[in-house]
């Protein structure tokens, strides 16, 4: 019953492994549970392509964001220019 | 027609990174792209009362840029014959090389796939846009500027489960959103 326990995991669990392994944090065991549950699963195996998917996308537009530190700066500057108004 | 208003105090939080993102492809150049924005920024303030509200916010704020930005170019280009434009048939060494090799690469980028990369890029800051303000924040410093998962914790004071929690819901939304606007 433990191993079972162990093994099966419910659809939370796999999209919460899905996630980690979009970021490579996932672990061997966390993968390994993922799958198993994804062959039986349509739901989270849907999900787990959509997801995969939107990674790739991601990774493939190559945005470009400003830091925090940039928009600081930015807000500043437009607070000062208002107040001088 | 609704009459769009302006409104300087909203415009970092939201529209700084699609306006980065459109500087950045065309500059290359981060800081040279954070100052072309401040101008922008400046001049959007300066000029709001020419602003009709026939456009959106971003299309003007854009128009503005792209301004600012051929401003750069112009001003760069009469700075002219620093830089030359060598061709080369044959030096030391490549010597004995096909001509080939010198052909460009049919798998390097065209100036299409730069472009449809571009789009992506645009259609995923809208759909970012429609996440609640925490929620996209913290997926950005996560999935695009790659922070480690405890360093985004200790900024917002939060524990790993709440984190990929809003992980999990800011992807499930952008997926859908994608998904309408992109496929």
């Amino acid at each position: 019953m433990s191993y079972k326990k162990a093994l099966l995991i419910d659809c939370s669990e796999a999209a919460f492994c899905c996630d980690k392994a979009q970021y490579k944090e996932a672990s061997v065991a966390d993968k390994l549970k993922m799958l198993l549950h994804l062959v039986y699963c349509k739901k989270c195996k849907n999900y787990s392509e959509k997801n995969t998917k939107l990674t790739k996308l991601i990774n493939q537009s190559e945005i470009k964001t400003c830091t925090e530190k940039e928009k600081k700066a930015w807000k500043e500057k437009i607070e000062k220019e208002i107040s001088n108004q | 027609m609704s009459i769009n208003k302006i409104d300087p105090n909203k415009w970092v939080d939201k529209y700084s990174d699609y306006l980065f993102n459109y500087t950045i492809v065309r500059v290359n150049d981060r800081e040279l792209a954070h100052d072309l924005i401040s101008e922008t920024f400046l001049a959007g303030l300066k000029s709001m009362k020419n602003f009709k509200g026939e456009a959106t916010e971003r299309t003007w704020l854009i128009s503005i840029l792209k301004r600012k930005i051929i401003d750069y170019y112009r001003k760069s280009n009469s700075r002219k014959g620093r830089a030359e434009i060598k061709i080369q048939y044959s030096d030391d060494s490549n010597e004995g090389d096909w001509l080939e090799e010198n052909a460009p690469d049919v798998l390097d980028k065209t100036a299409e796939d730069v472009m449809e990369n571009e789009e992506l890029g645009v259609a995923i800051l809208d759909c970012m846009q429609q996440l609640p303000e925490k929620q996209a924040k913290i997926f950005k410093m996560k999935t695009i500027d790659g922070f480690d998962t405890e360093a985004i914790c200790n900024e917002f004071n939060i524990t790993p489960s709440n984190l990929w929690v809003i992980i999990h819901r800011a992807r499930t939304t952008l997926a859908q959103c994608l998904e309408k606007n992109w496929f």
